[in-house]
């Protein structure tokens, strides 16, 4: 275990190398560039004995993977905003195949306009495909997440693909001190792919294939089941990782002083640090506010969120994307998550941070001052003036 | 008995689900016949989906990936890079596309594995339209052939544009190996098949396969239109090799395209002039690829 | 009477069973009648078994599904009736209406019952609708189905014809007219019989992703023929041009190398007669 001084980005590199991948296909789009600008050198100086593809758009690097995966390979590919988006008909491939892929995800704005800064819309629009989500807050569990992500992917009860993302530039961009594993304790957590259900040549079989009513069914509920398999599956492997490497990043849902709180905060990647910050110095002033760090989004930690709101009077619940004609996707997620639990908390939901906009400490202050005042319904677009902020379906 | 004249061995079963008479189901039979049963085959969307048959069965004697209808070139890079890192010795990796994929919406994926030089089979096989959707046009369906969105009609004669010349577009990404192949000659399609198969890099076979309910022609015919194709020019077999045409298939003269073209119903709308001007392309076509051969 | 009629069609991709159940939908909301018809979409290609369902009715239809207790079933292709459920859930009191060359009195239903015949592939042929192999067969059956039910009247369905038969009119109009005075019905009531479903859905576990691994071979091909090829062995030269160009692999040899047809898997294209350089190859019509 050595502590470096790195990225997000080369963390991500740096997990990628220690997991053994055999293939790794990527097209570049900033600010993800230099992860796989890390992998090509790492590649070319054999350090890493890797099959490095250099593809010709996002969506041939994920049929790279893909294919590959159908073969026993592990794979790593890593993309960001317009090229995810462009990859999203192989985001069903890789799952409805049970490829167990590893993606690195850099959270950038959707153009129009273009926009390189941190936004969460590329992969909440892709929450829909049967990939498994985490949003990491630091390098270290952009790390961490890489590493643990190759487990659980390749778990036989899960065999899911799952993409590990970072916020654009605050995390990307941003070098902090980072203990990075021995390649020997990072072999004993994460022994070699086991094989299962792949191609073989000289065995007459066919991965894909096509069905009436009859067996579709079937296979979308295979996909589902697993997903619903991954929390108890993911508890075991960040556990294991905790007894090796001695880090922990809290489970799907990190909380934060909530248990006598008022008023807590749902945050998502990097913003959290800054509003564990805020609740620390609310919390000196003597106000009871505390921080949810939603860490697993896909699948969605409902009963983590079940047990909060049990705990808290009120919810607000920070988006850095939105959904145009409803609310902030986490929103979304948290009330229906509740609903079918048998408390009820106020529950609003605060717009931030779209592309790249900052999410200071000014900010969260003044989004707990609103959830502990007097809040009305609708989500509050927190960046815009108060009287053009709202925006409330009827 | 006759001795064979290709391989006996059958990697297509029977039992699929190709239309009577179809050429696509005997190009893939003699495909594998050429490249035996350590081949991984990836397969976008076409008809070769359908003829497969349906979950839990599958038509092929090897193993088999399915792949969306575009990156059928991206799809060998993976199969090849992962058979690689994983040391799989002895493994032939087939991209068997359509026109439609190959030609029009996975040209890129196409030219992506012809140049970062994939060690991989890339073959087209050209019914020149969108079949397994119900005959619309593609890039490679020719002028002036009717389909359901090049119709026959007032101010419509069938398609107004000409074929996109894919082994073209392929040879100028320099490829170890390009050949032309047609079912109607099985033992110069294996003799190529074979010949790819030893070499080592981007490889290419544009595969002539007449469609009977596309083409508007009894399903006993597809061997007869083939033959026809070959011999009146419009599709001459040949092959490159590190830059060097051969034309496989010289028959002396060449016959008149009328034969080939009045076989066929998709092509019944057209008159003599239009042949003419047909039968003009098709000679100039043909003497630039004697030329080719005899230049390089 | 019974408020809905329910038609179910089966025929073969390329015979026009769709366009059949189209148009009578049109010709009967040309009646004045409430139509709903929709093709089931599974492997479709020519020659492969399709099915087609239209329900009439008075008003705006209340259902959305295939129809598995048909009113009338009506079969494009004789053939179909050895290798198809043609008459599963056919209701007491049904009709089964068949293309066949054989008089109605010879069609065997599994209970008896209302059976109707006509032979569309002569009229067709008659007319110059398809081919030998793949006579089109629908608007004669139509003709017919006008007949002997009243789910359509003849002035509705020649006025269909007119306004939606993309192409060759008059001869489809003559077609069903055909049709409705050749076809021949013979009576008794059809017992009632339960619908079976559909290949249900599988009850073994599925492999960990979808991956199939069994044979095409279980698929038995030939019911998708309409000719079937007769090999003469006294020309044939065993040259193996029949199995070389075989697209469905359907050729085996014997011990002295002459050809063997695997009946099961011949689809009928017709290309070995075709290429068979003695000739030794006939087409014969499946029986």
């Amino acid at each position: 275990m050595t502590l470096q001084v790195m990225s997000g980005n080369s963390a991500q590199s740096y997990a990628a190398a220690l997991a053994r991948v055999h293939v790794i296909a990527a097209y570049p789009i900033t600010p993800q560039t230099t992860i796989v600008e890390k992998l090509a050198d790492f590649a070319a100086s054999g350090q890493l004995p890797a099959q490095f593809v250099k593809v010709e758009s996002e969506h041939s690097a994920l049929q790279v993977c893909v294919s590959a995966s159908s073969l026993g390979a592990r794979t790593y590919t890593a993309t960001s905003s317009q090229g995810l988006l462009l990859m999203h008909e192989l985001l069903h491939w890789a799952a409805g195949l049970r490829t167990p892929i590893v993606m690195g995800v850099v959270n950038r704005a959707v153009a129009p306009p273009w926009n390189l800064g941190a936004d969460h819309t590329d992969t909440m629009s892709q929450r829909d495909t049967g990939w498994v989500q985490f949003y990491a807050e630091s390098n270290q569990e952009v790390l961490d997440t890489v590493l643990q992500a190759y487990r659980l992917a390749e778990d036989p009860a899960v065999r899911l693909p799952v993409m590990v993302t970072e916020d654009a530039f605050y995390l990307s961009h941003t070098v902090e001190p980072v203990e990075v594993p021995a390649q020997t304790e990072v072999d004993a957590f994460l022994p070699a792919r086991e094989a299962r259900a792949v191609l073989v040549p000289g065995r007459a079989a066919r991965l894909g294939s096509f069905t009436g009513p009859d067996h579709y069914v079937e296979f979308r509920h295979e996909v589902a089941q697993a997903m619903a398999r991954v929390p108890e599956v993911f508890r075991g492997v960040e556990e294991d990782y905790r007894s090796r490497m001695h880090r922990y990043h809290g489970g799907a849902v990190a909380t934060y002083r909530v248990d006598d709180a008022d008023a807590v905060l749902v945050t998502m990647g990097t913003m959290s640090t800054t509003a564990r910050s805020v609740v620390d110095e609310l919390r000196a002033e003597g106000r009871k506010v505390g921080l949810a760090k939603l860490r697993l989004f896909r699948p969605f930690p409902a009963a983590e969120f079940r047990e909060l709101a049990g705990l808290v009077d009120r919810i607000g619940v920070v988006d850095r994307s939105f959904t145009f004609g409803a609310e902030g996707p986490a929103a979304t997620e948290v009330a229906a998550a509740i609903y079918s639990g048998p408390h009820h908390p106020f529950l609003t939901n605060y717009m931030v941070g779209l592309g790249g906009r900052e999410v200071t400490p000014q900010l969260v202050r003044a989004i707990f001052d609103r959830l502990l005042g007097a809040e009305g319904p609708g989500t509050r677009w927190m960046d815009l003036p108060q009287d053009a902020g709202e925006v409330t379906h009827g | 008995m006759a001795k064979l004249t290709i391989p006996a061995q059958e990697l297509l079963r029977s039992g699929h689900s190709a239309c009577p008479g179809c050429a696509p189901a005997l190009a893939m039979r003699l495909m594998l016949k050429g490249l035996g049963p350590r081949t991984i085959v990836s397969i976008p969307a076409c008809c070769w989906t359908v003829i497969d048959t349906p979950y839990p069965t599958t038509a092929l004697g090897v193993a088999m990936l399915d792949n969306p209808i575009e990156s059928t070139g991206a799809s060998i890079s993976g199969l090849r890079a992962a058979a690689d890192a994983l040391g799989i010795p002895d493994v032939t990796i087939l991209g068997f596309a359509g026109d439609g994929g190959t030609a029009d919406i996975g040209l890129q994926a196409l030219s992506g594995m012809l140049e970062r030089r994939t060690n991989a089979i890339y073959a087209m096989y050209d019914n020149e339209a969108y079949m397994n959707t119900g005959v619309q046009r593609s890039g490679a369906t020719p002028l002036g052939a009717w389909t359901t969105t090049t119709p026959v009609g007032e101010g419509s004669h069938g398609k107004a544009e000409p074929k996109k010349d894919v082994m073209g577009i392929v040879l100028a990404h320099h490829p170890v190996y390009a050949a032309t192949v047609n079912p109607s000659f099985p033992e110069d399609f294996v003799k190529k098949v074979e010949k790819a198969r030893d070499l080592s890099g981007p490889r290419f076979f544009h595969i002539f396969a007449p469609c009977p309910p596309g083409w508007r022609y009894p399903s006993d015919q597809s061997i007869e239109i083939g033959k026809r194709a070959t011999d009146c020019g419009v599709f001459p077999l040949y092959e490159v090799m590190d830059g060097h045409y051969h034309i496989t298939r010289k028959g002396g003269a060449l016959k008149p395209v009328r034969e080939y073209f009045q076989a066929q119903g998709r092509f019944s709308h057209l008159g003599d002039a239009d042949l003419d001007r047909v039968q003009a392309q098709v000679t100039a076509d043909w003497n630039r690829l004697v030329r080719l051969e005899s230049e390089t | 009477m019974a408020a809905v009629i329910e038609i179910r069609f089966h025929g073969r991709g390329g015979q026009g069973a769709v366009v059949a159940s189209e148009l009578l939908a049109q010709a009967a909301f040309l009646d004045g009648k409430w139509p709903q018809s929709f093709p089931f979409f599974g492997v479709e290609r020519r020659g492969a078994p399709v099915t087609a369902y239209t329900r009439i009715d008075t008003h705006p239809l209340g259902v959305r599904t295939s129809i598995t207790t048909p009113d009338v079933v009506v079969v494009l292709e004789p053939s179909l009736l050895r290798t198809q459920p043609v008459t599963d859930g056919l209701r007491d009191g049904g009709l089964l209406l068949v293309n066949s060359s054989h008089p109605a009195e010879e069609l065997v239903l599994p209970a008896g019952g209302r059976r109707a015949a006509v032979d569309a592939n002569r009229i067709a042929v008659t007319h110059g609708l398809g081919s030998l192999t793949m006579p089109i067969v629908n608007t004669a059956m139509l003709g017919a189905l006008a007949a002997v039910t009243d789910v359509v009247s003849m002035e509705a369905l020649d006025r269909a014809i007119q306004e939606f038969v993309p192409a060759r009119r008059p001869e489809n109009q003559a077609a069903a007219s055909d049709g409705y005075h050749d076809v021949r019905v013979v009576g008794g009531t059809l017992p009632f019989t339960p619908s079976v479903p559909r290949a249900a859905a599988a009850t073994l576990p599925l492999p960990e992703g979808p991956m199939a691994s069994e044979s095409s071979e279980r698929y038995h091909t030939a019911d998708w023929r309409t000719l079937r090829p007769v090999i003469h062995l006294e020309k044939c030269t065993r040259c193996n041009f029949c199995w070389k160009f075989c697209p469905d692999d359907a050729f085996s040899f014997d011990a002295e190398g002459y050809p063997v047809l695997r009946t099961d898997y011949c689809k009928g294209c017709g290309i070995c007669a075709v290429e068979c350089p003695p000739r030794a190859i006939e087409m014969v019509e499946e029986a």
